[in-house]
């Protein structure tokens, strides 16, 4: 039996960073991991763990050897006049860093989880700025937490009680006692339950809502059309503007509430406008709930190494960006892209059926480490590597902070280390083939 | 004058981003010339010769002699998958017989553009002068700045005759874009200047973080920007060169972007 | 009826997903579901089964229905997977995000069988594979 401590969850945003397994043969034992978590440290020891490469040729499946599903890969990619890379947020950043480097190679589009999570609000971000903070930050100082949009109790589950309800924190000694909490959702969600103050908007009307926040701060009454097109009365957004200006230290954690819904960047800059003006009042942060991962390690990859924080075009050579244009879902709905290397996400199952309809119809190859709708219309598939688990590397929190992971045991695999190295793989292979 | 003609050779796969069709670029070449222009499909450049069928012809002289502004360009045919045509143009005339791709007019200066069916997003973005007249509908981001710009188009006129979808005339400074169907979501938004008249309806934002210039809209507003404060009601304004009829009730906004904006928004009454 | 889809995760999604287990029944059973308010779910006859249709008519789902307090009249809430998907608006806004929250859908009590996971990618993603 092998016990470990301070292992980092490759599951969400959180990276909790004091997980604790004992690894026994077939069987693993977690501690401090919430329910997502553990199933995710399950899939060391599972039965449906994707264990070889596989192939199709001819609508058969079959496994293959190593090289050759590499081969095959390298191939697809070379073969394509507009490849897709897909790399998905759970895994680390220095396999995100070779797909990017690979995309410039081969003139390709590059994108990530982030397009169709928190894209919009990093594009909010361009148009707005943030101010921001870090989780712990807020543990330490925050005495008003604003959930917009998000559902932290299915989510992130481990977020109010690490980082932003039920902490003591320096200037919060009491915990819950010393916060109030806020949320905006058109539903009764548990977290909306769990709070002090339920704003229950009608959907698609939060840029309306944060609109007439911001109206009211600037001494005007807000059209009143207002009240019927967001459901939410203008004594209740008083009372609930009036919570905001009268904390010591806000904090805001948007969701895909505020990103997926209509309105998309344009809510997220409005956000961002409020809590930049609010700090005339007092000290307010905002910053997204990252659901996944290491979605956040993709938009500070790119736009260091890069310019931009996802949605990235290489076919000129040079780095363009322009979301809707070079973005995964649209280039996929425009059948603009002939082939796609998905790495760690599952897009037939989560992204709108034109766009799976499409990637069933081209060449695709992925690396994942269980079978899901991605790996049935995929014609290589290569068994991932659990980062975290079995190799080390980096993984960026929600509040943007870079961990570094150490793994507990180590690949399964005998020809590759981790997804980072498998990719490495797949571009000297491309670079081969190209020359 | 010179007059070329581009015919589809055949549908078009991967998007081709094709620049190169401009009068700037095609005055004075002759058909060879033409053909051989190079145009993007992916991290490829092919000559544009692949993809049309390319005829000159010359009224009066040579064409090979035709300055930009005696050149005209049309294309018959659906090129919905060909982006940045007269891109950056600053003189001539280009007439398309079908839908045009994304960027159609982009950063054009001056000369004419006339597209008889529909415009993807992005026509007409910081525009500085000429015209663009779209007969069927048009996608986002019509007039608009480029990404991460809040000064948009400052000159020239759009004329859309079906809808537009969301953020046209973003951040327009000035000039003219005039909508004969209805708009989306924050038509514009951050608008400084310029004028957008909208004659049937919008769905929301409209005038959003807008702080001078003027919008007018004569349908319904579904979801109105709480940022406008109603300051009167006016009969037949006229706004610029262009007359409305009918009584319009005047707003100021937006508020939410600070404490005096200037945009003006007429709704009209009924 | 014309419902506003809104898809989110819940906690079981997330389990089941991040445990790999997207292809099992568990999975179908937390997963293919339909959250309407009561008062909609009894005019709609209290049906076991609802088919979730996009308003172009192009892609329909068959999924579990269930009432919610939680969940608005005119609203319907499913867990973030690939029935839901297969309803959402790929319409980005040039934002490269589809409407995840906010999607119009028609909605209607139906006999059809809610296909698994598997099922659901042969029947409409299968192709020539």
């Amino acid at each position: 039996m092998m016990a470990s401590k301070n292992i980092v969850c490759p599951v969400c945003g959180a990276s909790c960073d004091d997980i604790q397994v004992e690894l026994s043969g077939d069987k693993i034992n977690v501690k401090n991991a919430c329910k997502m978590g553990n199933a995710k440290f399950q899939e060391i020891v599972s039965s449906h763990r994707i264990s070889q490469p596989l192939l199709r040729e001819k609508g058969i499946v079959r496994p293959c050897p190593w090289e050759e599903a590499i081969e095959r890969t390298a191939e697809i990619l070379a073969d394509a006049s507009r490849p897709l890379i897909f790399m998905g947020s759970e895994t680390s950043c220095e396999a995100m860093e070779v797909g990017l480097h690979l995309a410039e190679f081969l003139g390709a589009a590059v994108d990530s989880n982030s397009t169709v999570c928190h894209g919009p609000t990093a594009m909010g971000i361009q148009e707005a700025g943030r101010v921001g903070a870090t989780a712990g930050q807020s543990k330490s100082r925050g005495d008003l937490a604003v959930y917009w949009g998000s559902n932290p109790l299915e989510s992130m589950p481990r977020h109010m009680s690490r980082y932003a309800v039920y902490p003591r924190g320096y200037w919060t000694q009491r915990g819950r006692f010393d916060r109030t909490i806020i949320t905006v959702d058109p539903r009764k969600s548990i977290t909306a339950e769990n709070s002090d103050l339920h704003i229950q908007l009608r959907p698609n009307t939060d840029y309306e809502l944060l609109s007439a926040l911001l109206v009211l701060l600037h001494g005007k009454r807000p059209h009143p059309s207002v009240e019927k097109v967001t459901g939410v009365s203008i004594s209740q957004m008083e009372e609930m503007l009036e919570l905001m200006k009268s904390c010591n230290f806000g904090s805001i954690y948007v969701g895909l509430g505020i990103a997926s819904s209509y309105g998309k960047h344009r809510n997220a800059e409005a956000a961002f406008n409020l809590v930049k003006e609010l700090n005339a009042r007092t000290k307010f942060v905002i910053g997204a709930l990252r659901g996944h991962c290491n979605v956040a390690g993709f938009n500070q990859i790119a736009s260091y190494l890069y310019g931009f924080p996802f949605g990235l075009d290489f076919s000129r050579g040079y780095p363009r960006y322009n979301p809707g244009e070079y973005t995964a879902v649209d280039l996929l709905r425009e059948r603009d892209v002939d082939c796609a290397l998905i790495v760690s996400a599952d897009l037939v199952s989560h992204f709108p059926a034109a766009c799976a309809e499409y990637l069933a119809e081209i060449p695709v190859a992925c690396i994942d480490i269980a079978p899901c709708p991605t790996t049935m219309i995929s014609d290589v598939v290569l068994p991932g590597v659990i980062d975290a688990m079995e190799c080390d590397g980096t993984f960026y929190r929600l509040d943007d902070v870079p961990i570094y992971f150490q793994p507990f045991t180590k690949s399964p695999f005998s020809n590759t280390k981790s997804n980072a190295d498998t990719m490495k793989q797949i571009f000297e292979k491309v670079k081969a083939l190209k020359r | 004058m010179a007059e070329i003609l581009l015919r589809p050779k055949g549908s078009i796969g991967i998007m081709v981003e094709a620049e190169v069709i401009s009068p700037n670029i095609f005055a004075g070449k002759n058909k060879a010339e033409i053909e051989g222009l190079l145009v993007w499909q992916g991290p490829v450049q092919l000559p544009l010769g692949e993809f049309f069928d390319v005829d000159v012809r010359s009224a009066a002289g040579l064409p090979e002699r035709a300055r930009p502004e005696e050149t005209s360009i049309l294309i018959e045919g659906d090129i919905s998958r060909v982006k940045r045509i007269g891109q950056g143009m600053k003189a001539g005339w280009i007439e398309i017989h079908g839908c045009a791709g994304m960027h159609l007019g982009a950063e054009m200066a001056g000369g004419s553009i006339l597209v008889q069916g529909n415009a993807g997003s992005w026509a007409g973005m910081g525009m500085l002068g000429g015209l663009l007249h779209i007969a069927g509908s048009a996608g986002d981001h019509i007039g608009s700045a480029y990404r991460g710009s809040w000064r948009g188009m400052t000159g020239g006129t759009i004329q859309i005759d079906g809808n537009a979808r969301s953020q046209l005339g973003g951040g327009l400074v000035g000039g003219k874009i005039v909508v004969a169907g209805n708009v989306e979501n924050f038509c514009g938004i951050r608008q400084s200047g310029g004028l957008i008249l909208v004659k049937g309806s919008a769905v929301r934002g409209t005038g959003a973080e807008m702080n001078g210039g003027t919008i007018a809209v004569c349908g319904a507003i579904k979801q109105f920007t709480p940022g406008f404060v109603e300051t009167g009601r006016e009969e037949n304004p006229k706004l610029g060169d262009v007359q409305l009829e009918g009584w319009y009730a005047k707003f100021t906004g937006d508020y939410a972007l600070g404490k005096n904006p200037k945009g003006s928004l007429y709704c009209r009454e009924g | 009826m014309q419902a506003m889809l809104n898809t989110g995760s819940t906690i079981e999604e997330g389990r089941l997903a991040k445990g790999g287990s997207k292809l099992t029944e568990e999975y179908t059973q937390e997963c293919a579901v339909c959250e309407m308010n009561p008062v909609d779910f009894q005019a709609m006859g209290s049906p076991q089964r609802v088919l979730i249709s996009a308003m172009d008519g192009r892609h329909s789902v068959s999924v579990y229905a269930y009432a919610a307090d939680s969940v608005e009249r005119g609203q319907i809430f499913m867990p973030r997977a690939i029935w839901a998907n297969v309803v959402v608006d790929p319409e980005t806004f040039s934002t490269g995000s589809p409407l995840y929250k906010g999607s119009p859908v028609r909605v209607e009590a139906t006999f059809e069988d809610v296909l698994n996971a598997g099922d659901l990618v042969l029947k409409l993603y299968a192709r020539g594979r």
